[in-house]
């Protein structure tokens, strides 16, 4: 967590820090430091470069966002690169008059249960469609493609009046819902991949031990699909966390079940638009994912580790 | 012209509208709704304090019917949405604020309940806004509740005029003489915005000079955007931007919310906004205090141009179960006290034509510009469902656009712009 | 248990991953069918009612002339197929919309994915540290809300005042502010950059994970056979990444086909500029703002359509028939 959080300042000196060295031990793709070291000197300061650059044009944005959400006077329009007046006004006031409070913990609660609910169903359906070979087969894959084809502004109406009928309007399980079947074919396509490439062998080899099934899935396929369980993750944790349109029409009125992104149009107005608290709000609804993905992507290398180890 | 302009009632008439309403408030519709609840939609954001209003609202509301009102704020952005989809799922309330452009559309499509009935036992017809009134009706039935009402007017950087000596322009020429001794003394600012993605900005030039938007001829409508007198109008305002230069670039894609933006940030010298506006540039940007004032809009020649009134009304939708309850909510919110409370909270003028006099006699800036525009040069755009779906289809900004950005000529765009207004309208 | 998992065919090479072959061990045929079934049922479930169902419905839709007053009678009033044959009519579908539609997201797949797999190989060789500072900001552009993202890039690009014009002015290659919301193209290009800067981070992440899978063994046994870093990207990862590539290639196919946000919220993107409509935007324009929701959601159902035809000459080309 004390990495979490490079302010966009911190791009500059990176170029001067940035390391072949620093890589510790742990990290795979090292090169061994006695070998090759003007090719790797070479290589380093390419890829600071690299980095550099890539910081920039990713963060640019943000940090106009940012300057903007410090802004005491960014009421008008946020077209400056420095805060004309720095305070943390905006963030005061989204955080409780904003009602932030009550939509980041609501927010939460329904990432978290959609990542959890997609990746338990997604690991599933991945497992059946990448292990046995079964009849309609390829057109079920297609057809789990094809929902998210449609336009989700046409499903509007439709999909209100289908979780009418499930009676769960205003509700956030509602939401989970929709939103766990908005991040499923991303994570059956995804996983499925990972889960063909784990050798069956391993799979054999553990039930020549003894395992069950559900040991072996623990032991051996778990650990060897986490990669992808990862970004899977990412994925379904930013749909549930920024979608907008479906939280908007199927909480309606129950404000106390609004999330994030509905806290953060409500600064739209008909007439004008509160440039301060969209910006200091939508840097509140940023800093969440980038900390989800801190806690996350450590298992991002855990898979080759398991890989390699196993294998 | 006779059709637009919005004649406003005898001020005796409005007296004696008030007393009929203040002694008939009690008694009526007799609701004892100990137990019910009722639900309404209220737009977001209007009114800055607008919890503390429905709370009391609220009380006095059980005080008289004995009924729970359940208030939900809605937020502008994406508000039409939920309308169509709870619609859809027959989940809307019982009451619902709905903007004056909406009205016509919902209660064609049979959402709404008519109200006249209701306005005619509680003789409240002849103390209404007659603009608000007209938008609100459909089929000869009243289906929206005047609410409030705003309207755009000239709207100027007093110290700048006073600094170069300018009067408030009272002719199409003003106009231009005002700016090109803005532009001149201040070149860095817009002496005159223009913004492309603003319809209601155009409208008042091409009645000021003399043309129509679209007029109903038997069962057809056509419009007159394409006519000489239009083509004037919209010619004179695009020329601003294109032949006097008094607008920029980057006007050419806004809406009002940039042309808000900008006047807050000191960008503006003169521009066409709301009577809701100088609240919020004031709060964007509080040291503009004392230095900006409106105007009517100019006529070409003088006098007053026609500008279009906005605002909400109060709308009873078909799902609501106790009618007589439901008007009693709207009778309250929109007469008498609580309407005027509204109108001094929100900046916006009441719906009501006795509480409406009242606010002409401020001798705010601010405020006195926006109420004569109101009154004497308050008018409304084609009330027709079809005419929503002109603006969906954004119609005349989409011509506007083209002739500052020097796609089209004035001449083309207005005729392009007229052909497709005539296809809407005329159900085609 | 694990008898119903189906016995591997011999790998065809030391590199190549195996597939389960169709060879049948079971001891229990009807147990060893519905296996799969039972795995992929709860995400069907999911998957049918909530988007397979409104699916259909808005091909019912698509069927009627159904506007507000339908919506709220509830009754149908089937035209047919007149509003497809007014789509295909339109001068507006084939001179604007097409093109955008399907030019944009070309140029957006292809920049996206480009980008995000430099990006992703750029991560898999840094150290710790670095990987997680890189991850976490491009973490940021993904995760800040597209509609402050697509503010932010209208300031930038702001005629008056935006920082490009000013930069250009300074350096002299423009005289007079210039405003770029009101050309098709370039209008584009500022959607194309947002959704690329938005985009990138889900590929970057989404191959990486893949890159990391891809054993460290073969890239060794590949460098000490004397390939570069270019030949070891395209005969090691890029085979071995198939899948991950087909799945990222179709995902961004449908989203930037489907982009609506970017595009509505730009000065003139809401349908007054004319010239930069696409499907997206048409769609919703047409349904909420003229209430013409049979005639929208036929254009969502081409939409729907062209992109099934897309990603069926994708998966052939993509993906091997064993593979599928």
């Amino acid at each position: 967590m004390s990495t979490s959080a490079p302010a966009p300042t911190t791009a500059p000196e990176a170029s001067g820090a940035l390391p072949p060295g620093p890589d510790g031990p742990g990290t795979p793709r090292a090169i061994p430091a006695s070998r090759r070291s003007s090719r790797k000197t070479r290589s380093a300061a390419g890829k600071a470069v690299l980095v550099v650059v890539l910081l920039a044009f990713t963060l640019f944005p943000a940090f106009w966002m940012l300057s903007s959400a410090f802004d005491a006077k960014a009421g008008a329009g946020g077209q400056t690169l420095l805060p004309r007046e720095w305070s943390l006004a905006n963030f005061e006031y989204v955080l409780t008059d904003g009602g932030f409070d009550v939509y980041l913990r609501n927010s939460a609660i329904v990432a978290v249960v959609t990542v959890l609910a997609s990746a338990v169903l997604a690991l599933l359906a991945s497992v059946a469609v990448a292990r046995f070979r079964f009849k309609f087969r390829t057109s079920m894959l297609l057809m789990i493609l094809v929902v998210q084809m449609v336009p989700l502004e046409a499903l509007v109406i439709p999909l209100f009046v289908q979780v009418r009928d499930l009676q769960l309007l205003n509700t956030l399980l509602g939401l989970m819902v929709v939103y766990v079947a908005l991040s499923l074919p991303f994570g059956i396509w995804m996983l499925r991949g990972f889960v063909a490439a784990v050798p069956v062998e391993l799979e054999e080899a553990a039930y020549l031990d003894g395992a069950s099934w559900g040991r072996m899935f623990r032991s051996v396929l778990l650990p060897l699909v986490m990669p992808g369980l990862v970004a899977t993750s990412v994925f379904s944790f930013i749909t549930a966390w920024n979608e907008f349109i479906f939280a908007m029409t199927l909480l309606g009125g129950a404000s106390e079940n609004y999330t994030v992104a509905i806290g953060l149009k409500q600064f739209f107005g008909e007439h004008t638009n509160e440039w301060g608290y969209i910006m200091a709000a939508s840097t509140i609804i940023t800093v969440p994912v980038m900390i989800f993905f801190v806690i996350v992507q450590r298992r991002l290398s855990s898979g080759l580790v398991a890989g390699a180890v196993k294998g | 012209m006779k059709k637009r302009l919005l004649p406003v009632a005898v001020l005796a008439t409005a007296v004696f509208g008030l007393t009929a309403c203040a002694g008939g408030s009690n008694d009526g519709d007799g609701s004892n709704a100990d137990g019910q609840t009722l639900d309404v939609w209220i737009m977001e954001g209007t009114n800055p304090d607008s919890e503390a209003f429905f709370d009391e609202v609220g009380d006095a509301f059980t005080e008289e019917t004995g009924a729970e009102l359940n208030v939900e704020f809605v937020q502008w952005a994406d508000a039409h949405d939920r309308f169509v989809t709870s619609i859809a799922g027959g989940t809307t309330p019982d009451v619902a604020e709905t903007g004056t452009t909406w009205t016509a559309e919902f209660a064609d499509a049979g959402a709404l309940e008519p109200i006249t009935d209701f306005v005619a036992d509680d003789d409240l017809g002849d103390d209404l806004v007659e603009g608000l009134v007209e938008s609100g009706t459909y089929d000869d039935e009243l289906y929206g509740m005047p609410w409030y009402a705003g309207v755009r007017s000239l709207v100027y950087r007093s110290d700048i005029f006073e600094e170069l000596g300018l009067e408030a322009p009272q002719s199409w020429d003003d106009i231009v003489a005002a700016g090109d001794a803005i532009k001149a003394a201040h070149p860095e600012m817009l002496a005159f915005a223009v913004p492309g993605d603003a319809e209601f900005g155009v409208y008042p030039w091409v009645w000021g000079a003399g043309g129509e938007v679209s007029v109903q001829n038997g069962d057809t409508w056509e419009s007159g955007l394409a006519s000489p007198e239009s083509q004037e109008g919209i010619g004179f305002y695009t020329g601003l931007a294109t032949e006097h230069g008094f607008s920029s670039a980057g006007a050419t894609t806004w809406k009002e919310t940039d042309v808000l933006d900008n006047f807050a940030q000191g960008n503006v010298a003169m521009a066409l906004m709301g009577s809701w506006t100088p609240a919020a540039i004031l709060e964007k940007n509080a040291d503009l205090d004392g230095k900006f004032a409106a105007a009517p809009i100019p006529g070409k020649d003088g006098g007053i141009a026609p500008s279009v009134l906005g605002g909400s009304h109060l709308s009873m939708f078909s799902t609501a179960e106790n009618t007589d309850l439901a008007w009693s909510f709207i009778k309250l919110m929109t007469t008498g006290e609580f309407a005027e409370k509204w109108g001094q909270e929100t900046g916006y003028f009441p719906g009501q034509q006795s509480l409406l006099t009242e606010t002409m006699d401020s001798d705010d800036p601010l405020v006195a510009p926006f109420a004569t525009q109101l009154v004497d040069g308050g008018a409304s755009v084609p009330v027709t469902p079809t005419f929503g779906a002109v603006q969906a289809k954004k119609t005349t900004n989409t011509a506007i656009q083209a002739i500052l950005s020097g796609q089209k000529t004035v001449e083309e765009a207005t005729s392009d712009a007229a052909k497709e207004m005539d296809e809407i309208m005329n159900g085609n | 248990m694990s008898t119903t998992i189906q016995a591997p065919t011999p790998a065809p090479g030391g590199s190549k991953t195996p597939r389960p072959g169709v060879g049948p061990v079971q001891r229990n045929r009807l147990i060893a069918s519905s296996r799969p079934w039972l795995l992929l049922a709860p995400a069907l479930a999911v998957l049918a009612v909530l988007l397979l169902w409104p699916l259909i419905r808005v091909l019912l839709f698509s069927l009627q002339d159904y506007g507000l007053r339908e919506i709220v009678s509830g009754e149908s009033n089937w035209i047919g197929l007149a509003n497809y044959g007014e789509i295909l009519a339109d001068p507006t579908l084939w001179g604007v919309v097409l093109p955008n539609t399907v030019g944009f997201a070309v140029l957006a797949v292809a920049g996206t994915v480009a980008l995000g797999t430099g990006v992703a190989v750029l991560m898999a060789s840094l150290g710790g540290f670095w990987r997680t500072v890189v991850g976490s900001a491009i973490m940021i552009a993904w995760a800040m809300p597209a509609v402050t993202g697509t503010y932010v890039w209208v300031w930038i690009f702001d005629a008056d005042r935006g920082i490009f014009n000013e930069a250009l002015q300074a350096v002299g290659l423009q005289d007079e502010p210039v405003n770029w919301f009101t050309n098709r193209f370039s209008f584009y290009a500022i959607v194309l950059l947002n959704v690329i800067h938005h985009g990138f981070p889900f590929v970057a992440i989404t191959v990486l994970a893949g890159l990391l899978g891809v054993p460290k063994e073969m890239l060794e046994a590949a460098e000490m056979d004397g390939a570069g870093p270019w030949r070891r990207f395209f005969q090691v990862i890029v085979p071995n990444l198939r899948q991950v590539f087909s799945v990222v290639i179709i995902l961004s196919t449908i989203w930037d086909f489907k982009v609506f946000a970017q595009v509505y919220l730009m000065p003139g993107g809401n349908g007054t500029n004319r010239e930069a409509l696409n499907l997206g935007v048409w769609s919703y324009v047409e349904s909420f703002g003229q209430n013409r929701y049979g005639f929208g959601s036929a254009i969502a159902v081409l939409l729907t359509v062209l992109l099934l035809i897309i990603t069926v000459i994708y998966v052939r080309a993509l993906l091997k028939e064993d593979e599928l």
